[in-house]
């Protein structure tokens, strides 16, 4: 019995996305850019910020960081490609109201800071910023399992991958 | 194997929309394909290794090409480089 829920919770083939960025949680098909909305990229789900921080989902390594800073992507320990998107567009900004707190190659822990962005300043400069959280090597899993049921709290369960 | 040439125009480089076009065209292809650059060779269909690419406007790139469908590939590719990158 005990081996039994050990090996459901300790399971290699399972893996947990926790949630980058407070917000709302939609589904990904809501994004007007067809490269996130067709899943072009992979499957996932888009946030509506509520505050301009994105941590790391899970524990893992920083894989890219755009120059611009508006988007990262991390492979995680158990194998997971995630790229956290902070706006449409937003690679125009250059850079302008992004702070990156992390750079290419870093390890990271579930929860630890890897960029700021000023919510309201992008929007200003008339920007969606909608933030795709996607799974860029969604063709590795059997299942992708998306909890996007409205607000969302930064590490609550966002995603279950089972390969 | 067919070898496609191209120095990148576009400011932005391969970012998250220029990675999902090449991914979205290579799939169309069976052919191995892969992007060279002066540091690194990444496969064509994946996204992550293409946008850690890193390149710039004005950064030489080498895309290869090996397979049944090779030609066909080479040249939908050339026209989208030229054309997008």
């Amino acid at each position: 019995m005990f081996q039994t829920l050990k090996k459901i919770f300790a399971n290699p083939k399972q893996e947990k996305i926790c949630d980058p960025v407070e917000g709302e949680a939609v589904p990904i098909t809501d994004v007007s850019d067809p490269t996130f909305g067709e899943e072009i990229l992979g499957k996932g789900i888009a946030i509506k910020p509520l505050k301009g921080r994105v941590v790391a989902p899970a524990d893992g390594t920083v894989t890219v960081l755009i120059e611009s800073s508006h988007a990262v992507s991390l492979l995680t320990d158990k194998g997971a490609e995630i790229l956290v998107h902070v706006g449409l567009d937003t690679i125009q900004l250059e850079g302008q109201f992004f702070t990156a707190h992390v750079k290419v190659g870093d390890r990271v822990k579930r929860g630890d800071l890897l960029l700021e962005f000023d919510l309201d300043a992008i929007r200003k400069a008339g920007y969606d910023t909608i933030t795709p959280v996607v799974v860029l090597n969604s063709n590795e899993y059997a299942s992708i399992e998306l909890f996007h049921g409205g607000p969302i709290k930064e590490l609550d369960l966002l995603m279950r991958l089972m390969k | 194997m067919k070898t496609v040439l191209h120095i990148i125009q576009d400011k932005l480089g391969i970012h998250a929309r220029p990675a999902g076009q090449i991914v979205k065209l290579a799939s169309q292809y069976s052919s191995d394909i892969k992007f060279t650059t002066a540091s690194k060779t990444v496969d064509a269909r994946r996204i992550m290794a293409l946008m850690g690419l890193g390149v710039h406007q004005g950064d030489q790139l080498k895309v290869t090409f090996e397979g049944t469908d090779e030609a066909a590939a080479a040249a939908a590719f050339s026209a989208y480089l030229k054309e997008s990158l």
